[in-house]
């Protein structure tokens, strides 16, 4: 195992911000933690950093204790979330100094024209872009040539093409045989990045599992949209039906069952119900959180 | 060690692009000691004792550059590094607290010493500096203050909660000390009162001592004011250390 966490509980004065955890990570895997803001995504992957103490419970990062820092970050590269770099340093200096903190760095040049930064080494690090900068932050995370890589919400405040791109360097990373370790607030990322899926409300794991085995414990979960003017207010009763919700004219039904589709439209054509608009998809990792935890994840942001 | 003279290099460029950091350091002391050097001449005057005006004036100014460094450069560094993360982005790699935190310091002492020789090269060139006192013990008296001022610095770092309550802090020690202390104004135009307050600030003592072994005093005739200096490094290094966070 990459990573075993037995009972990790880390706690603020009052907050209990994880609340005895465990789990573990396989070698050349992308484990990703899930939650809203507050869920204890960051407090636990400090702890496995080494940059917080953990009130109580057992961490090994590839056998070691992440108290024992130094020896750590011989073996692991971190991007931490909101982290910046001095002002007005160059993205040169910035490798070059944080090339001298490992005993065999990697070629920095490489790794910046590998992220298409190659053409920026003059550039000052408050110039770049917030995708760039986050390549960065990669790049100083690679240079050790770590066997884990940790991020924590990478992709946060990026544009779309940026965490497209973003993305694709992950999967890279980890058929390069990097294990990843990731946090994110994103649904879709950890969808399509992850491996195996952590999902953490209130200091505690809601879930645990690769996407599929978590949507398939839905059941053939589905999620009927569709738009009308009309009372439904008892589409309850259909067999099936576990959530309603209506937005002005706009219904979104949660259900599972065979014939859940075939069940609503009768009940709707039986009770006159004008609709529209309609659409029919199969759960994803939104709905297995929404089931988990009986809240969507913007509501709990 | 590779490390640190990795950040050494680093932090001295980074310095070196900070303006407003050069120009306090190198450019306004010898600005004052030229206006006012160009005003009171270095002949020798009663009200300065006996001695010529620049004679007193440039051993004040050397307390002042200390603070500059000292009291707004290195707290507000450590400060700002601390606020946006800098410093946990380096505790994040397997470098130790020493190659982190040794470069500032040596870095602000660096650039007082260079603001110190400037200010005597220009007054021996424009006003004929004279030096009456023994060099080893100036030297001695130097470095006392600048560990007393830069341990202040330090533990204002490591006290204040956020970056903000740092600098406010920083100048309300700094702007206070720099116009008591005698550093810029001669404390004989003071009220008695407001001398009896500057003896609170390290700054008071150093240049008592500085301008005292200038002018041909010895550290024995010293000893009150050396006392108050290494009180102040020993107990203000204490606090930091033990109050210091990483973020």
């Amino acid at each position: 195992m990459a990573i075993t966490v037995m009972d990790l509980t880390v706690r603020y004065k009052e907050l209990l911000a994880v609340d005895s955890i465990s789990f573990s990570v396989a070698q050349g895997e992308i484990f990703g933690i899930i939650g809203p803001n507050g869920a204890g995504k960051t407090s636990t992957i400090e702890c496995l950093e080494g940059l917080r103490k953990a009130t109580s419970g057992e961490i090994r990062v590839l056998g070691i204790d992440p108290t024992q820092r130094r020896e750590l970050y011989q073996h692991i590269g971190v991007q931490l979330q909101e982290a910046s770099y001095p002002p007005s340093i160059k993205v040169e200096e910035l490798c070059q100094l944080f090339s001298s903190f490992y005993s065999k760095p990697l070629a920095y040049q490489g790794l910046l024209d590998r992220f298409e930064l190659g053409d920026k080494k003059r550039a000052r690090i408050e110039d770049l872009s917030g995708g760039q900068r986050q390549k960065v932050s990669i790049i100083l995370a690679l240079l050790g040539d770590p066997q884990i890589l940790f991020l924590d919400e990478l992709t946060t405040g990026l544009d779309p093409q940026s965490r497209k791109d973003m993305w694709q360097m992950i999967k890279s990373l980890r058929q390069e045989g990097k294990t990843i370790f990731m946090t994110t607030h994103y649904m879709e990322e950890a969808e399509y990045l992850c491996d195996r899926v952590c999902m953490m409300v209130e200091g505690k794991i809601a879930a645990l599992g690769s996407v599929e085995d978590l949507v398939a414990q839905m059941g053939t979960g589905q999620t009927i949209t569709f738009t009308t003017l009309d009372d439904v207010n008892e589409l309850e009763q259909v067999p099936g039906v576990s959530r309603v919700e209506v937005n002005e004219n706009s219904v979104q039904v949660i259900g599972h069952g065979q014939n859940f589709l075939k069940d609503l439209v009768v009940w709707l054509t039986n009770n006159q119900v004008n609709f529209d608009n309609l659409t029919s998809k199969k759960s994803n990792l939104e709905d297995v959180f929404l089931k988990f935890t009986g809240a969507r994840m913007e509501e709990l942001q | 060690m590779r490390a640190f003279y990795a950040m050494l290099n680093t932090e001295l460029k980074l310095t070196s692009r900070n303006f407003i950091y050069m120009f306090f350091n190198f450019v306004f002391p010898p600005m004052l000691l030229l206006l006012f050097g160009s005003m009171y001449g270095n002949q020798p005057d009663e009200f300065y004792g006996g001695f010529g005006a620049v004679d007193v004036l440039t051993p004040s100014y050397m307390p002042m550059i200390i603070a500059v460094a000292g009291l707004m450069g290195l707290p507000l560094q450590l400060a700002m590094y601390r606020h946006y993360k800098i410093l946990k982005r380096y505790r994040a790699s397997p470098i130790g607290a020493g190659t982190i935190m040794w470069p500032h310091f040596i870095i602000n002492c660096l650039l007082c010493i260079v603001g110190i020789v400037l200010l005597i090269t220009i007054g021996i060139l424009v006003f004929d500096l004279r030096f009456m006192g023994d060099a080893f013990q100036f030297c001695v008296a130097l470095l006392l203050s600048i560990l007393a001022i830069f341990s202040l610095g330090f533990m204002i770092a490591a006290v204040a909660p956020n970056n903000r309550t740092a600098t406010l802090v920083a100048n309300l020690l700094y702007f206070p000390m720099l116009f008591l202390s005698g550093s810029t104004l001669p404390r004989e135009l003071l009220p008695e009162a407001l001398v009896t307050v500057s003896q609170v600030f390290p700054l008071t003592h150093s240049v008592t001592v500085l301008q005292g072994i200038w002018l041909g005093g010895s550290l024995g005739d010293y000893t009150l004011e050396l006392a108050v200096l290494a009180g102040f490094t020993i107990i203000c290094s204490a606090i930091s250390v033990k109050m210091f966070r990483w973020e």
